[in-house]
């Protein structure tokens, strides 16, 4: 059965990759292999220093420690990218006499999707003590390599359990606002922790010195290292127990879970917040025409309801606050004076580079097979792109408005003129990120699910996109800015934002006169990619 | 432009994908005014041809003229008048039923206003105005059909393009819409539909085209298709060569 569902999975792939979205895998080729080439090269140093002989003393330090940062990072990366990787549809699966427990298995088995980077890093690693002659050398192996497996295994069985009990708490309405705020913000403790200049010591001793290795890392380092076996390898097993123990716990209750029954969309708003957002949707129509008006609007209330782009916007100003506020006022380097200059500046840019996965960058993304009604009416493509880009427009200036606000409860002082330079920045980058966005809509679409919170791995086209586009988007920008320091001129600055400015425009217009005759020569290609569904494993 | 054209006038239409013809030379004129069923197995081309008519998707080779005016060069003055009901959905989830309807008034042109009035009174009239707040996320699949078929309405089109209108709809339901769409055949409208319940066609088309394999098989007006011995259904299955293929398997 297991091997049913995974060619199921591997014959919706084949037809994916056969298909229309096949010049899109060429970017995810070449993220894939920039993204997993920096991470070979830290395989490769740490295979170096574990390989030491030299290494000694700092190997009983350094390992655990390294083992920790595998830990945190398979089991927050996740979470905090809101990029949980594939997972079994249940409602696709549930219908056959499958047993449980077969699910389950290819369930923890996808969780290699979201971390194999991790088995990279491990793999040099181990490698590296097996070349270590102080350790026994490659006629240690077993030793060696079955307490690390061991430590895959505990973090497959523990991601597979955490990524069930959110994605079940996720569908909780403003719950999984509240659940993945308080997330990010754990997941910026550790740089809040170290900018508070505060000693790490003792929580280092804590962490990777604990006495009889009470933590997994510990335990692997004490069983390779050749410092303890017996009681260590109980603390594994009893660890991997655990794991295993809560994961299909997760599992089962994600089994039997009824999303619908506990998420109504339309539920706990009162009257006055209602009539708020009511007048939130309908300004557009104070200022634009319609058909315009009409898209704006439906454009604002869709994604404010859509819990993926909730959550989205939402992580633009606190996450963005709480990562660069650390590196700007903590620090003590002349960096960080750049930094702290432009914060607003550089948290806005952030928040609207975020927001472009569920925006801008996707724009019939969460309209899936609805998007043929762009093609149906009366109403030119332009125009149906136009008003989708006024909408992300509208939606980023509440992002800036909210970063700023959220900027003076912190007591971080604004000038008028960071202020201004905030939003000419982010409007600028914007303008371009909206031009690359309506080529990408059209030429590389893509359905989403607005009720799923997570999105695809690092391996999805939308990171492929981000990660050859950005750089092209903010490059005006960092001119600017680079400009600005090696001249010392606040004019040649303005000058240049005023020329990016220009430039954007004339990029903007070209790309939308491209998309659009792009949109109407493969409109059947980019309905059919928005209706397309999955296979037995949700990779989305 | 040209009140004598017919509704729909195809010639020589064909949709190939790769080597396959999904349509395959069809040639069909609907006259204005009336209620025509196009009928075919699964996968004999009907969703195609339909989505070929809305120019969601463009023809390999052939010419279409709806109300008189050829796609695609017309294609915005042609949307304008007609309403389409896909097979697929085209509603958008996050939106209520009054707010959908609304939008789509206004993509058709209606002043806000309007817009809205007439939204209110067709929820009013697809019994959806009980549950204002309701999204479309949470609407069963009967109601979607509903709104859809409201959505059509809104603009007051001349000819309907509709893809399986009454699926996944109850009898009270699809009574509604029946009565709705043979209320707008008597005031003039044309309507073009698919449907797998023949005895709905049977009962409400005029003239019925069968494609099987892309191609028109069998078209006519209802009395020329039927005999006094043969319902439309026994003519459906004898023209699209279906078997009972499943009497040679024993362990059925």
């Amino acid at each position: 059965m297991i091997a049913a569902i995974l060619r199921a999975q591997w014959l919706s792939m084949r037809s994916f990759r056969l298909d229309s979205r096949r010049r899109s895998a060429i970017f995810s080729i070449i993220t894939a292999l920039v993204w997993y080439g920096f991470w070979t090269v830290l395989a490769y140093l740490a295979e170096e220093f574990t390989a030491s002989p030299a290494a000694g003393n700092l190997l009983l330090t350094g390992l655990p420690a390294g083992l920790m940062f595998v830990f945190l990072y398979w089991q927050l990366a996740p979470i905090v990218s809101a990029s949980m990787g594939a997972s079994l549809d249940l409602k696709k699966l549930l219908i056959y006499p499958v047993p449980h427990r077969e699910l389950f298995v290819i369930e923890v088995l996808l969780r290699l999707t979201t971390c194999a980077e991790m088995l990279l890093v491990l793999g040099g690693s181990v490698t590296g003590l097996l070349r270590n002659p102080i350790y026994g050398g490659i006629r240690a192996a077993p030793r060696i390599i079955a307490p690390f497996l061991m430590f895959v295994f505990f973090n497959l069985l523990l991601s597979a359990g955490l990524r069930n009990l959110l994605e079940r708490l996720l569908t909780h309405k403003r719950v999984r606002e509240i659940l993945m705020l308080a997330l990010v913000i754990s997941a910026a403790l550790p740089q809040l922790y170290i900018s508070s200049r505060t000693s790490m010591g003792a929580v280092r001793h804590l962490l990777t010195e604990a006495p009889g290795g009470f933590w997994p890392w510990t335990a692997v380092t004490r069983i390779a290292l050749r410092q303890e076996s017996f009681y260590s390898s109980l603390i594994l097993v009893w660890w991997s127990v655990a794991a295993l123990a809560f994961g299909r716990s997760q599992f089962e209750r994600s089994l039997h879970y009824d999303a619908q029954a506990t998420a109504s969309p339309t539920a706990g708003l009162n009257g006055r917040t209602r009539s708020r957002l009511e007048a939130f949707y309908r300004l557009p129509a104070l200022f634009l025409p319609d058909p315009l008006a009409a898209i704006v609007e439906k454009e604002l209330r869709a994604l404010s309801r859509t819990p993926r782009f909730r959550m989205v916007f939402i992580m633009g100003f606190s996450f963005g606050l709480l990562v660069w506020l650390p590196i700007t006022f903590g620090g003590r380097g002349p960096g960080s004076t750049v930094v702290s200059d432009h914060y607003l500046t550089i948290v806005s840019v952030y928040a609207l580079t975020l927001l472009g996965q569920v925006s801008y960058l996707n724009t019939f993304g969460f309209d899936r097979s609805a998007a043929q009604i762009y093609f149906s009416v009366p109403v030119s493509i332009a125009k149906s792109l136009v008003g989708k880009n006024i909408a992300a427009v509208l939606f980023i200036l509440v992002e800036m408005l909210a970063v700023t606000l959220a900027s003076l409860v912190l007591r971080i002082g604004i000038a008028p003129g960071k202020l201004a330079e905030a939003f000419a920045v982010t409007a600028i980058v914007g303008v371009y990120l909206l031009a690359i966005g309506n080529m990408a809509s059209v030429h590389f679409p893509r359905a989403m699910n607005p009720e799923r919170v997570s999105q695809g791995g690092a391996a999805s086209r939308m990171q492929a996109l981000i990660f050859v586009f950005y750089p092209i988007a903010l490059l005006p920008v960092f001119l600017a800015f680079w400009a600005k320091y090696v001249f010392q001129s606040q004019l040649i600055f303005v000058l240049i934002l005023c020329f990016a400015a220009a430039l954007g425009m004339v990029v903007y217009w070209i790309a939308m006169e491209s998309a659009v005759g792009a949109a109407v020569q493969r409109r059947e290609k980019i309905l059919m990619e928005l209706s397309r569904s999955e296979g037995p494993v949700a990779t989305e | 432009m040209n009140g004598l054209a017919p509704a729909i006038e195809i010639r020589d239409l064909r949709k190939l994908y790769g080597s396959k013809a999904a349509v395959d030379g069809l040639s069909l004129t609907v006259p204005r005014g009336s209620f025509f069923g196009f009928l075919g197995p699964n996968g004999a081309g009907k969703s195609t041809t339909i989505r070929m008519l809305t120019g969601l998707i463009p023809p390999t080779s052939g010419s279409i003229e709806l109300l008189g005016m050829p796609i695609p060069e017309q294609e915005i003055d042609i949307k304008k008048r007609i309403g389409l009901v896909p097979d697929e959905s085209l509603l958008f989830d996050r939106l209520t039923g009054a707010e959908f309807l609304e939008f789509v008034g206004r993509m058709y042109g209606l002043a806000r206003p309007v817009a809205k009035e007439r939204a209110s009174e067709l929820l009013g009239l697809f019994e959806l105005a009980d549950q204002p707040r309701k999204l479309i996320a949470e609407y069963s699949k009967g109601m979607r059909k509903r709104v859809a078929m409201a959505a059509s309405l809104i603009h007051r089109p001349e000819l309907f393009l509709m893809d399986e209108p009454f699926e996944g709809v109850d009898a009270v339901g699809a009574r509604l819409m029946k009565d709705i769409l043979l209320d707008q055949v008597r005031h003039g409208a044309t309507i073009f539909l698919t449907s797998h319940v023949l005895e709905v066609v049977e009962r409400l088309c005029d003239r019925v085209a069968i494609i099987n394999e892309g191609k028109i098989v069998r078209e006519g007006t209802m009395q020329e298709l039927r005999s006094a011995s043969e319902t439309l259904e026994d003519v459906f299955v004898r023209v699209v060569g279906a078997e009972r293929a499943f009497e040679r398997l024993d362990w059925l």
